[in-house]
């Protein structure tokens, strides 16, 4: 850090408002070149708003303290500083970001299968995770992994990747986020210098891997040169019996302005939906995660938060740090009455969504239908279904009791919403169709 | 040769250190965001609560407090959203990046993925990061679920803002610093006029303090209605 920029920010604070301070100039990093300040901003968009606003009172203020300053500069770049010690329980901190020959490492040690709690949800994509990791290339080319998001599929795909390497520590394994490959490849192509060695050397080092697996491929939608050089990546690895692993939020061919040749070679393989954990698997998930973090977690607390938590594992997660963080820091101990309350506040507008009118409301759309007729006197099977659905989605997502959720649905007996529970309960277990309604309403309702 | 004169800097005093703010009932968001401020490896954290509830403060304090770590602020509402897709590249050679106002981009799916990208970024260089938005992020108007589940993963704190009597004695607390007492009356018209939120209302004494020493006033109620721009009577 340049002396002469020290002592310009410690003037410039009295100068610039404090958000000013540590929006544009607190970030810079600073060189002396010759008798010139160089400050190097992190973005285009940095330097250009300095160059605008506030490099009149920064050239003042420098000069002021060094009249035989040359010139002040303001550009894009940054000093190479040493790199900086990984986040605790950090994602990547093996630096995935560095040089392509740093890829070996770059898979996160923190997932295991050993350390992934299996549920009826996730079960298949795991097993076949284990599959693809003990005979790469082999058995299913590629393994497609596809869900919502903070399902669990980075961590089958870390896991896949640390078993290859585990039972073959040669074996060169390249994890990356979709954006990584796309940003690597702009690069190659806009090095004008290389040129196409640039390019080729950009081919080479995705080609020459053992195993290559790519996150979040629904971010290559509508990036058509990124998914050409893609698909032929894809080819030239099936080809040399090299395993893929994919995974995208939904099933590819759902994915919009997705090349048609490329989405049909994802399905060469297998494709494993992930689904959203069911409520014993999320309290067996918030159980283990307690006891890999040494936090005591009562049953009834784990319980507690799994019923009230639905969405998805890292929600589950952050909730668990954040009752670990608030009990750490005002050193009460988590019981249920203190986990009510920390959740209260993150919840209660996903509360307030789940009323009855409200899943009446969106059960009738779902269905195309009119909430009058759900709350009818008539029986048709198109009414009935539905119905029993809105019920049983009552029952599962309010606090209401069963002869409550009857007077709403139009003054029917708490044996009808009983009966309509556990028709929808074995449907939902047997019938594809109505697993996957039951899906989409519940995601619909809580978000 | 000369020196070139400086001209009076307007003193814009750090008032958003972490020692300022006055926890109530937030002091675990307080320790979660000086422990991001000032330890390598602390957890991420994301801050929400209505205006005035302290978001800004406790984000400008990390900054402050980050010491010799290089530290960047962004406000998202203040940028915009296109701007704010800009502003967030190359953010990850910071040591600590706090993000504001994260709900201002709800819905402008280039900054939310931009967003995204540099959350990952952050994760990969081991930069930390902290969020403030108007709502928990399972709430936050967005369209990249993507992102909202990196934000839930974070530890998240809803700041509840300060009772009466405790904004009325910060509101003295500051006034005090700045050489000037305000009494009861004037609070009582403050706090009457003016909205709950006591950054509006800090911001409005920083400018009082201003203007009583271009005028050479006392704080009285009449005084404050001029500069508030209101006329000299309450009916």
């Amino acid at each position: 850090m340049s002396k002469l920029w020290q002592r310009c920010l410690d003037r410039l604070e009295a100068e610039v408002s404090v958000e000013d301070l540590h929006t544009w100039l607190k970030p810079l990093q600073a060189q002396e070149s010759g008798h010139d300040l160089v400050l190097l901003a992190p973005n285009g968009f940095v330097r250009d708003t300095l160059r605008e606003r506030l490099l009149p009172v920064i050239e003042q203020v420098a000069r002021h303290l060094d009249p035989a300053l040359g010139q002040v500069r303001v550009e894009v770049g940054s000093v190479a500083t040493a790199p900086k010690p990984a986040a605790s329980g950090g994602r990547n901190n093996h630096a995935a970001a560095r040089e392509p020959e740093a890829f070996e490492s770059n898979l996160d040690p923190h997932y295991t299968f050993e350390n992934f709690v299996e549920g009826k949800s996730n079960q298949l994509g795991k097993a076949a995770a284990i599959q693809v990791a003990t005979n790469p290339g082999r058995t299913y080319n590629p393994l497609l992994l596809y869900g919502g998001t903070g399902l669990g599929k980075t961590h089958l795909m870390h896991a896949a990747g640390n078993l290859m390497r585990q039972n073959n520590p040669g074996m060169r394994v390249l994890y990356q986020r979709s954006e990584q490959f796309f940003t690597a490849m702009v690069k190659a192509l806009s090095n004008k210098v290389a040129g196409s060695k640039a390019i080729d050397e950009f081919k080479q080092r995705y080609r020459s891997v053992d195993a290559l697996m790519i996150d979040d491929i629904q971010f290559f939608a509508g990036k058509d040169r990124t998914q050409e050089e893609f698909f032929h990546t894809f080819n030239a690895l099936f080809e040399g019996k090299q395993q893929i692993i994919l995974s995208c939020d939904r099933y590819p061919k759902e994915v919009e302005n997705m090349e048609p040749r490329l989405t049909s070679r994802l399905g060469w393989g297998l494709s494993v939906a992930i689904e959203p954990p069911d409520f014993e698997t999320r309290a067996a998930i918030l159980l283990s995660k307690a006891e890999s973090k040494g936090m005591a977690l009562p049953d009834d607390v784990a319980f507690l938060i799994a019923r009230r938590m639905r969405s998805h594992v890292r929600d589950l997660e952050g909730a668990l740090n954040t009752l670990a963080a608030r009990a750490g820091f005002t050193g009460r101990s988590i019981t249920a009455e203190f986990a009510q309350e920390t959740l209260r506040d993150l919840l209660t507008v996903q509360e307030r969504a789940v009323s009855l009118p409200n899943i009446q409301k969106i059960v009738a759309d779902y269905y195309q239908l009119r909430v009058a007729d759900l709350l009818s006197k008539k029986r048709t099977r198109s009414l009935a279904r539905p119905r029993q659905l809105a019920m049983a989605l009552a029952k599962e997502l309010t606090e209401h009791s069963l002869p409550e959720i009857g007077d709403s649905f139009g003054g029917r007996d708490h044996t009808t919403v009983l009966h309509a529970c556990r028709v929808v309960r074995e449907l939902v277990a047997t019938d594809g169709r109505t697993r996957e309604d039951w899906d989409k309403l519940l995601r619909a309702l809580t978000g | 040769m000369s020196t070139p004169q400086l001209p009076l800097g307007l003193r814009f005093p750090a008032h958003q250190r972490l020692d300022a703010f006055h926890p109530g009932d937030n002091a675990a968001a307080l320790a979660a965001v000086r422990g991001l401020a000032t330890q390598v490896g602390a957890p991420w954290a994301f801050l929400s609560g209505p205006e005035g509830a302290g978001k800004t403060h406790l984000l400008i304090a990390a900054c402050q407090a980050a010491g010799g770590r290089r530290a960047l602020y962004l406000p998202l509402a203040a940028l915009g959203a296109t701007q704010a897709e800009d502003a967030l590249a190359g953010i990850e050679d910071a040591d600590l990046v706090c993000i504001d106002d994260v709900h201002a981009i709800g819905g402008h799916r280039g900054a939310e993925v931009a967003l995204f990208d540099a959350y990952n970024r952050c994760r990969a260089a081991g930069t930390a990061m902290l969020f403030s938005g108007r709502a928990p992020p399972g709430q936050l108007p967005l369209v990249l679920p993507d992102l909202a589940s990196r934000l839930a993963a974070c530890l998240r704190f809803v700041l509840k803002p300060l009772d009466e009597a405790a904004r009325r004695d910060v509101l003295r607390e500051r006034a005090r610093s700045r050489g000037f007492e305000v009494d009861d009356t004037v609070l009582d018209f403050l706090f009457r006029r003016h909205a709950r939120d006591l950054g509006a209302l800090l911001n409005l004494l920083d400018r009082v303090d201003r203007e009583s020493l271009a005028a050479q006033r006392r704080i009285t109620v009449p005084f404050l209605r001029r500069v508030m721009g209101l006329p000299s009577r309450e009916r």
